[in-house]
C-alpha cells in the first residue's frame, strides 16, 4: 500500500466529546472523577488510608484535580509488596481479568480489572486504533503477545470495541505471522518496533510487500525513534503510530500519537498525567523533562494514586494540528531504570541511539556491553554496519569506528570501544529488544 | 575496468562461506576471491559473473555489498612482469590500496587486480607500457 501524507490524511476521532473537550470541561470530569476515586481508596484500601493518613490528607481535603499534589504516591515496589491482591478497592468476586507484567526486571506485577475496568481499556484502544485510520472496516493483524502481557489482550480488547476483525496471531513464528498477514488480507498491523522492522525485514527477503494490504502499524511497548519509525514507513509502505502503555495503569491505549507527530496524546479523563522533577517532586512546566506519574481516575479493581512509571518525557498542553486538546507527552527521554551507571557516569541507551542518528548513521541496531575488566567498567557498542556506511577500504571502516567512538564519548562523558558487526547479527527479539547487555559481577 | 564486490563480514568461522554458498547455489561463478582482515571484520572482495545482479542478490540476502571498480591488469608469463607493471605506476605517483591477482584461463599468465585513488593516471601509465588491461566482458 501506499503511506498517506499528512496533508491528504483524513482525521477521524471516536469520541470528540473527550478528544476535543476545552480545559474548562476536561477540568470539571477529572475533578469530579478524582474526588469519587480519592474517597473510593480511602473506604477500601488500606494502604492508601494508612498512606493518607500518615500525610494528614483525608478524602474532603481533595475537593478537584488541583489538589492532586497532596496525594501519596504510589511505586512499583509497592504494587510487588502487596502482591498479588492486596490493593484490591472491589470485592473478589468482581475481578473479570488480570494481567501483569513480563517480570523480567524482578518479581512479577499483578493487574486486577472489573468488566468495566476491560471495557474501558477497550474503549482507549479503539480511540487509538481511530487515531491510527482505522474503522470497522478494517483487519487487524496483532503480532503482540497473548497472555498476562497486555499488548495482545489490549489490541484485541481495542479491536473488538472498534468492531474491525482481529486476527490474533501473537508473537513469534514470522513465516507464519507473514502468511497469515497476506492471505487474511489484513490492513493494519500491531507489535513492538523492534518486532515490526524484524518483520519488514523478513517480508523483503520473502518478496511479499508488494501483496501486501497493510496501511497501518501500532507499535509500542518499547523505546523506538523517529528513524526507525521512518524505516519501518519506507520498507512497508504504510504509516506507523507510536502506543503507549503500561499495565499498571491498564495496558496499551494510555497514550497514542496522531498523524501530525507532536507527541502521544494521553486520554486523561481516564488516566491523569502529570511530569514532575524526579528529584523535587515539583510539576514540571510544559516542555520541561521529569518523570511521568499517573493517576487513574475510573479504575475500579486497582485504582492508582500518583503511580511513579519511572519514564521520563515531557508535557504539552494546548490543541494539536488534529484537533484534539489532550495533552502531549514526548517519546521518552529514557527510562529511570534503564540507567546504567558507567565509570560514575549516567548512561541512557537513547543517548546512544540519538547521537548515532545525529551523525548521520543510519543505525537502528546496535548493543551496548558493559563489562568490567581490572576493575574498571568498559563500555562496548555494537554497531551493524550497513550499505550506506560501508567503505571497501580498511582505512575508512577504521575512520568510522573512531568518528563513532568519538561521538559517543561526547554524547555520554565517557570512552566507548566500537565494534563493527554484520548485519543482522545483533538479535532481534520478538517482544521488547535488548539494547544493553550488563556483564559486570557487582555482588 | 573490472566491477568487483566488496563484502563486509565478521572476523569468525563460516562468514566466508556463507558467501560462497550463497552465490553458487544461486549460480554464479566466482573468479577471483580475497580476504583482507582486522582483528574484528573483513572485507571479501570478489571477481565474479554477472556482478550487478550478483549485488542485488547478496544484499537481498541481506550481506553488505559495494560494487568497486576496479583495474584488471593481465601481466605476460615472464620473470619480472609485476615488478615492470608496479614500478611503472611508482614512478607515475600512484599509489595502490590493494593488489590481488587470480587466473582465470588455463595456460594464460595472472591477471592483477588493484585498486588506487588515481584510476586514471594509473590506466594511463599503463597503456603507455603496453599492460594488457582486461575488463568484465572478457572475463
Amino acid at each position: 500500500m501506499t503511506a498517506i501524507p499528512k496533508e491528504q490524511w483524513k482525521e477521524r476521532i471516536r469520541d470528540p466529546k473527550i478528544e476535543c473537550a476545552s480545559r474548562d470541561e476536561m477540568t470539571a470530569l477529572q475533578s469530579e472523577r478524582l474526588v469519587e476515586t480519592v474517597k473510593r481508596v480511602y473506604e477500601n484500601v488500606e494502604f492508601y488510608r494508612k498512606k493518607m493518613d500518615d500525610l494528614g490528607v483525608l478524602p474532603g481535603d481533595i475537593k478537584g484535580i488541583e489538589d492532586i499534589g497532596k496525594l501519596p504516591f504510589t511505586t512499583k515496589e509497592d504494587l510487588r509488596d502487596h502482591y498479588p491482591f492486596k490493593l484490591l478497592a472491589v470485592p473478589n468476586e468482581r475481578i473479570a481479568r488480570v494481567q501483569g507484567t513480563s517480570g523480567t526486571t524482578g518479581k512479577l506485577t499483578v493487574v486486577p480489572y472489573t468488566q468495566r475496568d476491560v471495557d474501558i481499556w477497550g474503549e482507549c484502544v479503539a480511540r487509538a486504533l481511530t487515531m491510527a485510520g482505522l474503522t470497522k472496516e478494517d483487519r487487524i493483524h496483532i503480532c503482540y503477545g497473548y497472555g498476562l502481557f497486555t499488548g495482545g489482550m489490549g489490541l484485541d480488547l481495542g479491536v473488538q470495541a472498534l468492531g474491525a476483525m482481529a486476527i490474533p496471531m501473537s508473537s513469534g513464528n514470522t513465516k507464519r505471522q507473514m502468511t497469515c498477514m497476506e492471505d487474511f488480507e489484513a490492513t493494519a498491523f500491531a507489535c513492538t518496533p523492534s518486532y515490526a522492522l524484524h518483520l519488514a525485514e523478513s517480508m523483503v527477503e520473502e518478496g511479499v510487500v508488494d501483496r501486501l494490504k497493510i496501511r497501518a502499524g501500532i507499535h509500542g511497548a518499547e523505546p523506538w525513534t523517529q528513524e526507525m519509525r521512518k524505516k519501518i514507513e519506507s520498507i512497508l509502505h504504510i504509516n506507523c503510530f507510536d502506543i503507549y502503555g503500561l499495565c499498571e495503569i491498564s495496558g496499551p491505549g494510555v497514550a497514542m500519537d496522531c498523524i501530525h507527530q507532536k507527541g502521544l496524546h494521553v486520554y486523561e479523563d481516564y488516566f491523569y498525567p502529570e511530569v514532575l522533577n524526579p528529584v523535587t517532586h515539583e510539576a514540571c512546566a510544559d516542555g520541561e523533562t521529569g518523570e511521568l506519574v499517573f493517576t487513574t481516575l475510573m479504575k475500579e479493581a486497582l485504582p492508582l494514586l500518583r503511580y511513579r512509571t519511572k519514564d521520563l518525557t515531557d508535557i504539552t498542553h494546548g490543541t494539536c494540528d488534529c484537533g484534539r486538546t489532550l495533552p502531549r507527552i514526548s517519546k521518552f527521554r529514557g527510562r529511570t531504570d534503564d540507567m546504567k551507571v558507567i565509570r560514575g557516569v549516567n548512561v541512557f541507551p537513547t543517548q546512544v541511539e540519538t547521537a548515532l542518528l545525529a551523525m548521520g548513521t543510519v543505525a537502528p541496531h546496535y548493543l551496548l556491553i558493559v563489562e568490567r575488566e581490572n576493575n574498571l567498567d568498559v563500555l562496548t557498542v555494537m554497531v551493524e554496519v550497513d550499505e550506506h556506511y560501508f567503505s571497501d577500504e580498511i582505512r575508512k571502516l577504521d575512520e568510522l569506528k573512531t568518528k563513532v567512538g568519538n561521538v559517543l564519548k561526547a554524547a555520554l562523558g565517557v570512552s566507548v570501544r566500537v565494534k563493527l558487526v554484520e548485519p543482522k547479527t545483533i538479535e532481534r527479539s520478538e517482544g521488547k529488544a535488548k539494547r544493553v547487555i550488563d556483564k559486570r559481577d557487582l555482588s | 575496468m573490472i566491477s568487483q564486490l566488496s563484502v563486509f563480514v565478521d572476523n569468525r568461522p563460516g562468514s566466508m562461506a556463507n558467501i560462497t554458498e550463497a552465490l553458487s547455489e544461486a549460480g554464479y561463478n566466482i573468479r577471483a576471491f580475497a580476504t583482507f582482515d582486522t582483528p574484528e571484520f573483513g572485507i571479501l572482495r570478489l571477481v565474479v559473473d554477472k556482478p550487478t545482479e550478483a549485488k542485488e542478490f547478496l544484499t537481498s540476502k541481506g550481506f553488505v555489498v559495494r560494487v568497486q571498480e576496479v583495474i584488471g591488469a593481465e601481466l605476460k608469463d615472464e620473470r619480472g612482469s609485476l615488478n615492470y607493471m608496479l614500478r611503472k605506476l611508482a614512478d607515475g605517483n600512484v599509489n595502490i590500496n590493494y593488489i590481488y591477482s587470480f587466473v582465470i584461463r588455463s595456460g594464460k599468465a595472472p591477471v592483477m587486480v588493484l585498486h588506487t585513488g588515481e584510476t586514471k593516471e594509473a590506466l594511463k601509465l599503463l597503456n603507455e607500457a603496453k599492460v594488457t588491461l582486461v575488463n568484465d566482458d572478457e572475463l
